[in-house]
C-alpha cells in the first residue's frame, strides 16, 4: 500500500494542496473576526506556493510566500492591529447576501460549463521538464521588457502615493 | 430708336435701389438732396420719355402689339413661364398715364416733401412703387401683373406708413394690405382656375381662347367673379372698399399717386384687360355692374358730410372707381378706361390742390377749420376749381365727357344697361358734383374760420408744386378732347346700340349737364356765406348724418363679426390650445420624461461598493454567458 | 480529470469565492483580503496553463501581478485606514457619499 501511495505521491500532495486552498478560501467567508480571516488566506496561499512548486516552477513558489505572505498578508495583518475592532454584535454579512449566493451560483455554472468543461486534453505527456528560471528571465527580458519598466514606474507612483497619504494623515492630526 | 420695355421697366427700379441705398440711413445718408430729387424725377421722366418712343414705334408697327420677352423664368416639364412684357393700344395709355402722371407727382414732391427728414426713402418708395406699376401694367403673364400687384400692394403699405413713428399711421398700412390680401385670394384662385383650364397664363391667349371659344369648358363667370374679387381689393370697391379712406394718413402725393391716379386703377385695368374672358361671362359682368353702382353711391352720401378735407377726395374715390366698374360691367371696357385716364388728371390735381392747401395752412385738414383761401393761394384756388368743375361733370371739362359716356352706356348697353342703373349712377353724379361743390366752397370761398395764428403764414406753394397743379388743371380742362374709347375701339369695341336711340343719347347728354349745374347750385345755397342752412339740415336730419358721418359704422361692424372672432381663435384655439398646451406640453412631456429616466436610473447609484461589486459579477456571468453561445 | 482540469477548477473556485466575498462581507479589511483570493485564484490559472503549453509567457505575467498586487496594497490599505479614522466604523455600509 504504501508503494501505491508512494507512486502516486505528487497526485495525492496535488490533491491535498488544492483541498487546502479551496477550503482556506471558504473559510475567509465564514470566520467572523478579521484576523481568522487572515490567517485562513495564508493557509491558501502556502498551498498555492506548494502547488507552484508541484508544478515545477520553484521560482514562482518562491516569490508567492515572500511576496504574498510574506509582504501583503504581513501589511494586511500589521492593518487588522492597528484598526482594532473589538465589536462583537457587528454583522458578518452585508444586505445582498442572497443576491450575492445567486450571482456566486450563476457565475460558477458559466464558469464550469463554458470554461472548464471545454478546456482542451493535453497533448501527449504533460511533460514534468520545469519552466527554468533560464527560460523565465530570457522570455521576460526579452519580450516583456516593457512591461517591466511600466510596472517599475507604477512603483514609483506608489512611493509618491504613499508619501502623499501619510503628509495628508499629518495634516488631517494636526487639525490644519 | 427703340425703346426698350424692359427698360422702361427698371429705370425706376434703378431709382430705388440708388435712393434706397444712398440717401437713406442704410447707406449713411451719403448722397444729398439734389442727387435724390435728380435720380428719383429723373428716373421716371426718362421712362415716360421712353414710352413716348414706344408709342411712336407701335403707330409705326400699324399697332400690333409689341411683345418683349426680358427672361425665361422658369420651365416645368414643357410648359415654360416667362417674364414678358406686352405692348398694345391698352397698356400703352394706361403707360402714358402712370409714367406721365407719375413724373409730375414726383416733381410736386420735391416741394411737398422738401423739409422732409425721410426725404430719400420717400423717393425711393416712390420709384419702386412705379417700377411695380410698370410691371403690372406691361405683363403678359398674368404671373408677372401679379407681382406688380402685389408689388405695389407693398409700396402702398410703406408710403402709407410713411410717417412710422405715429402708430396710426402703421395701423393704416397695415389695414390697405391686410384687405388688398383678402382680394388676392379671389385673384389666385382665379389664376388657378385659368391655368387649369387653358394652361397658360398669358392674358392675349386667354382672351383669344374665350373669344375662339376654346374656354367653352371653363366656367367664365366663376373665374371673371373670383378675379373681380382681386379687383375689388385693390379698387377699393364694396365690401373691401375700408382700407381707402385710413390710406390717407399717407403723404398727399401718395394719396394722390396711388389712392387717385394709378394703383387703385389697377384692377380696372384688370378686367379690361380680359375682356375677351368678360364678354364671356354675363353673370360676372352684372355683378361688376351692380357692385360698382352700388359702391359709387354709397361712397358719395359717406362724402356728403366728410369734415375732413382729404377723405371727402378718398370717398369720391371710392365713388368714382365705382363708376369705372359700372362701365366695365356693362361692356364699355374702353368708356371705363377713358374715365380712368381723365379720373387720373382731375383727381391727382384735385389731391395736389388739398397737398398744396394743407401745405399753405401748416398742416390744417379739417375744413371746419378753413374758409376764405381763395384770396391768400389764388393759384391752388384756381387749379382746385378748374378740377372741381372737371370731376362735377360740367362741359366741356374732362369729366364731362367720360362720366357722360358711362351713364350712356349705362343706360342703354345691351350687355346689361338699364334705366334703373342709369338711374342710381345719374343720382351718384348728383351728389358728387354737389359734395364737390361744397368742398370747394368751404375750402375757398366762405369767410374765414382759419386760426389767426395759422392765417398769418398762409402762403402759395412753390412753382415746383404750383406747375405741376397748372399742368394737370390744364389736362383736366382739355383732356375730355383725346378720344381714349375710339383709339382702344380696335382692341376693345364698345356695345353696339341701335342709331335710332340716338335722340335718347342727346336727352340724357342734357340730364347730365342739367344734374352738375343743380349740384353746383345747391352746394352754393347751403354752404355760401356762414352755411346756416347746412347747419339746419344738419340738425333736422341728426340720425342720418350720424350715420353717414360714422361711414355707416361698417368699420365696426367688421371689427364686430370679424375682428373679434379672429382674436378670440387665435387667444384661445391658436394660443392657448395649440401653443400653449400642445407644442409646449409636448416638449415639457419628453423633457419630464426625460427627467423621470433619469430620476429612475439614479437609483442605480446607491454609493454602496457592494452593490457595484456585485454588478460585476452578474456581469461577467453574464459576458462568459454570451461568449459561450455567440463564440 | 487531469491535472491541469483540476488545477483550473480550483482557480476559478478561488476566483469566484473572492468575488462572492467582496459582494457579502462587511467588513473592509475583509473585503480587500478576498480581493487577494481573487488574485491568487488568476495566477493558478495563469500558471496552470503556462505549464500545460511550455511557454513562459505566462509565468512572467504572473510575476508582474505579484508587483503589481504588492503596490495596490501598499496603498489600498492607507486609504483605509483614513477612511476608517474618519468614518470611525469598517462597516462599508457606512461609505455611501456617492449616492446619488
Amino acid at each position: 500500500m504504501i508503494d501505491t501511495l508512494l507512486s502516486h505521491l505528487d497526485t495525492l500532495l496535488l490533491l491535498a494542496l488544492a483541498g487546502g486552498a479551496v477550503l482556506g478560501g471558504a473559510l475567509m467567508l465564514v470566520l467572523r473576526q478579521p484576523m481568522r480571516v487572515a490567517l485562513a488566506l495564508i493557509l491558501t496561499m502556502v498551498c498555492l506556493s506548494g502547488i507552484f512548486g508541484l508544478l515545477g516552477m520553484h521560482f514562482a513558489a518562491a516569490f508567492q510566500v515572500l511576496i504574498y505572505v510574506g509582504a501583503v498578508m504581513v501589511f494586511m495583518v500589521f492593518a487588522i492591529m492597528l484598526l482594532d475592532e473589538r465589536d462583537p454584535g457587528a454583522q458578518r454579512y452585508s444586505r445582498l447576501l442572497v443576491p450575492g449566493v445567486i450571482g456566486f451560483v450563476l457565475l460558477l455554472a458559466m464558469l464550469v460549463g463554458g470554461v472548464w468543461r471545454a478546456l482542451p486534453s493535453p497533448r501527449g505527456e504533460l511533460s514534468d521538464a520545469p519552466l527554468g528560471i533560464g527560460q523565465f528571465s530570457t522570455t521576460f527580458l526579452a519580450e516583456y521588457w516593457l512591461h517591466f519598466e511600466l510596472t517599475s514606474v507604477l512603483l514609483v507612483a506608489a512611493v509618491v502615493a504613499a508619501m502623499a497619504a501619510i503628509k495628508t494623515g499629518r495634516r488631517r492630526d494636526r487639525g490644519g | 430708336m427703340r425703346a426698350s420695355l424692359t427698360a422702361i421697366v427698371l429705370l425706376p427700379l434703378l431709382g430705388f435701389v440708388l435712393n434706397g441705398v444712398l440717401a437713406t440711413a442704410l447707406g449713411g445718408r451719403v448722397a444729398g438732396k439734389r442727387f435724390v430729387t435728380l435720380v428719383g424725377c429723373g428716373l421716371p421722366l426718362l421712362s415716360f420719355v421712353l414710352s413716348l418712343v414706344a408709342l411712336a414705334q407701335l403707330a409705326a408697327g400699324g399697332w400690333q402689339p409689341i411683345v418683349e420677352t426680358a427672361y425665361r423664368w422658369t420651365q416645368l416639364g414643357d410648359r415654360t413661364f416667362d417674364v414678358a412684357f406686352y405692348l398694345d393700344r391698352l397698356s400703352m395709355v394706361m403707360l402714358l398715364v402712370v409714367t406721365g402722371v407719375g413724373s409730375v407727382i414726383h416733381i410736386y414732391s420735391v416741394g411737398y416733401m422738401a423739409h422732409d427728414e425721410g426725404y430719400g426713402r420717400f423717393f425711393a418708395y416712390l420709384n419702386l412703387f412705379l417700377f411695380f406699376m410698370l410691371l403690372l401694367v406691361l405683363g403678359r403673364s398674368m404671373l408677372v401683373l401679379f407681382v406688380g400687384w402685389e408689388g405695389v400692394g407693398l409700396a402702398s403699405y410703406l408710403l402709407i406708413g410713411f410717417w412710422f413713428d405715429d402708430a396710426a399711421n402703421a395701423r393704416a398700412g397695415k389695414k390697405a394690405f391686410v384687405t388688398n390680401r383678402v382680394g388676392d385670394a379671389g385673384f389666385l384662385l382665379g389664376m388657378f382656375l385659368l391655368y387649369q383650364g387653358l394652361g397658360t397664363l398669358e392674358m392675349d391667349r386667354i382672351n383669344a381662347a374665350f373669344a375662339g371659344g376654346q374656354a367653352a369648358m371653363l366656367p367664365a363667370s366663376l373665374v371673371g367673379v373670383l378675379l373681380f374679387i382681386g379687383a375689388s381689393g385693390k379698387s377699393a370697391q364694396i365690401p373691401l372698399h375700408v382700407w381707402l379712406p385710413d390710406a390717407m394718413a399717407g403723404p398727399t402725393p401718395v394719396s394722390a399717386l396711388i389712392h387717385a391716379a394709378t394703383m387703385v386703377t389697377a384692377g380696372v385695368y384688370l378686367v379690361a384687360r380680359l375682356a375677351g374672358l368678360y364678354l364671356q361671362a354675363p353673370e360676372a359682368s352684372a355683378l361688376i355692374a351692380t357692385v360698382g353702382v352700388a359702391t359709387a353711391f354709397f361712397a358719395a352720401t359717406v362724402a356728403l358730410v366728410q369734415t375732413d378735407i382729404k377723405k371727402v377726395l378718398a370717398y369720391s374715390t371710392v365713388s368714382q372707381l365705382g363708376f369705372m366698374f359700372v362701365a366695365l360691367g356693362v361692356g364699355a371696357y374702353g368708356v371705363a378706361i377713358f374715365h380712368l385716364v381723365t379720373h387720373a388728371f382731375f383727381k391727382a390735381c384735385l389731391f395736389l390742390g388739398a397737398g398744396s392747401v394743407i401745405h399753405a395752412l401748416g398742416g390744417e385738414q379739417d375744413l371746419r377749420k378753413m374758409g376764405g383761401l381763395a384770396r391768400h393761394i389764388p393759384v391752388t384756388f384756381v387749379t382746385f376749381a378748374i378740377a372741381t368743375a372737371a370731376i362735377a361733370g360740367i362741359p366741356p371739362l374732362a369729366g364731362f365727357f367720360s362720366k357722360d359716356e358711362i351713364l350712356w352706356f349705362a343706360f342703354a348697353s345691351p350687355q346689361g344697361g338699364s334705366p334703373l342703373l342709369w338711374a342710381v349712377a345719374a343720382a351718384t353724379a348728383l351728389m358728387t358734383a354737389f359734395y364737390m361743390f361744397r368742398l370747394l366752397w368751404l375750402a375757398f370761398l366762405t369767410p374765414s374760420r382759419i386760426e389767426p395764428e395759422v392765417e398769418a403764414h398762409v402762403h402759395e406753394s412753390p412753382w415746383s408744386m404750383t406747375g405741376v397743379l397748372v399742368l394737370l388743371a390744364a389736362l383736366s380742362a382739355l383732356g375730355g378732347f383725346i378720344a381714349v374709347p375710339h383709339f382702344l375701339a380696335p382692341q376693345l369695341p364698345l356695345p353696339a346700340i341701335d342709331a335710332s336711340r340716338h335722340a335718347t343719347e342727346t336727352l340724357l347728354l342734357w340730364v347730365s349737364v342739367a344734374l352738375a349745374a343743380t349740384g353746383l347750385a345747391l352746394a352754393a345755397l347751403l354752404y355760401a356765406g356762414r352755411g346756416e342752412r347746412a347747419a339746419r339740415l344738419a340738425v333736422r336730419w341728426a340720425g342720418a348724418h350720424r350715420w353717414l358721418s360714422a361711414k355707416y359704422y361698417i368699420d365696426e361692424l367688421y371689427e364686430r363679426v370679424l375682428g373679434r372672432p379672429l382674436v378670440w381663435i387665435s387667444d384661445r384655439v391658436f394660443l392657448r390650445l395649440s401653443d400653449r398646451v400642445l407644442i409646449d406640453g409636448t416638449l415639457h412631456a419628453l423633457a419630464a420624461l426625460g427627467r423621470f429616466g433619469a430620476a429612475l436610473l439614479g437609483r442605480l447609484q446607491t454609493g454602496s461598493l457592494q452593490v457595484y461589486a456585485w454588478f460585476v459579477l452578474i456581469g461577467i456571468a453574464g459576458a462568459l454567458w454570451w461568449g459561450v453561445r455567440h463564440v | 480529470m487531469d491535472r491541469t482540469q483540476l488545477l483550473i477548477g480550483v482557480a476559478m473556485m478561488l476566483f469566484a469565492l473572492g468575488l462572492f466575498g467582496v459582494v457579502v462581507r462587511r467588513n473592509v479589511l475583509v473585503m480587500l483580503m478576498c480581493l487577494e483570493l481573487m488574485l491568487n485564484g488568476v495566477n493558478l490559472s495563469l500558471l496552470t496553463f503556462a505549464h500545460q503549453a511550455g511557454n513562459a509567457a505566462g509565468a512572467v505575467l504572473v510575476f508582474l501581478v505579484f508587483v503589481v498586487a504588492a503596490a495596490e496594497i501598499a496603498l489600498a490599505i492607507p486609504i483605509v485606514v483614513l477612511l476608517v479614522r474618519d468614518k470611525r466604523t469598517l462597516n462599508v455600509g457606512s461609505y455611501d457619499e456617492l449616492k446619488g
